[in-house]
């Protein structure tokens, strides 16, 4: 066996059988958004999301189709069970001043204090409200 | 209040709403969830509501503390009758889920019943699996609800 088979042989084979089990590997999970872990920030905006109105006895808005199921809202929806803000609602909300309540215990005062304001002006009242909290 | 903390988020999504193109705003969709994520949201969230006749619908966001309050003025404009709707609102970056219930709501999914579908989602989300944990939790409430008397589902 002269020194050029031994290198193809215990060199080269190997690393092309590495190089192809690796590439087998990664391959599938490069295109893979990577998933969320719990601890991680969430920056993402909030959005709502809710069921197609169709058959539900009458409740909700009329049945809409297509990108345009959101009044008042530019952003092309899903369906209809995409619930981005409306804007009308933020607009009403920025007039109050009230700044950003997560994190600063003065302005989570106020965050509260408004919230009364916003559930007086509310169509009508839920009753008692039941469910349940969690943490994890 | 509860659209506060939102307001100054620079990523929020209807501030660029309308300055964004439509392919632009179409692929913000399935920014946080894929489209297999949000095909099996979209079917948990509309047959739970169908079979039970409640509504049922999912925040994920940012809650504004306390969580509770915010969650329950959240629910009170979830939809055109609030005393049928159940709120649930996950915050994965609080790392706490809220279901909320209305008083029509809540006569058939009593708070025992959404603790028990709390415990089932905050397991899967303590994995990381946020979509898992709802539609679970969805299937939990909405089994625990049943029909209601008037409605025909088939």
């Amino acid at each position: 066996m002269t020194v050029a088979e031994t290198l193809l042989v215990y060199a080269a084979i190997p690393l092309a059988i590495v190089l192809v089990l690796a590439l087998l590997t990664l391959k599938p999970g490069a295109g893979r958004r990577p998933r969320y872990k719990p601890g991680q920030p969430w920056d993402h905006a909030p959005v709502w999301y809710e069921p197609h109105p169709a058959h539900v006895g009458g409740h909700g808005p009329a049945p809409s189709h297509g990108p345009a199921a959101v009044q008042g809202s530019d952003t092309a929806a899903l369906g209809s069970s995409v619930y981005p803000e409306q804007q009308g609602e933020r607009a009403l909300e920025s007039e109050g001043g009230v700044g950003p309540a997560l994190g600063s215990g003065g302005s989570h005062t106020g965050g509260s204090h408004t919230g009364g304001a916003t559930a007086a002006r509310l169509p009508q009242a839920a009753g008692p409200l039941g469910g349940a909290r969690g943490t994890w | 209040m509860t659209r506060a903390p939102e307001i100054d988020t620079p990523r929020t999504g209807t501030d660029v709403g309308g300055t964004l193109h439509p392919r632009t705003a179409e692929a913000r969709i399935d920014e946080i969830f894929s489209f297999r994520e949000l095909a099996r949201l979209d079917e948990a969230l509309t047959m739970s509501s169908r079979e039970t006749g409640l509504r049922f619908t999912l925040y994920v966001g940012e809650l504004a503390t306390p969580t509770r309050a915010t969650a329950e003025q959240l629910h009170a404009r979830s939809g055109e009758h609030p005393t049928d709707a159940v709120l649930i609102a996950v915050s994965p970056g609080q790392r706490v889920v809220e279901v909320v219930t209305g008083a029509g709501a809540a006569r058939r999914l009593p708070d025992r019943a959404c603790a028990l579908a709390v415990l089932s989602m905050t397991s899967a989300f303590a994995n990381g699996d946020l979509i898992g944990g709802i539609v679970n939790g969805l299937r939990q409430l909405s089994d625990q609800a049943g029909h209601p008397a008037g409605l025909r589902t088939h």
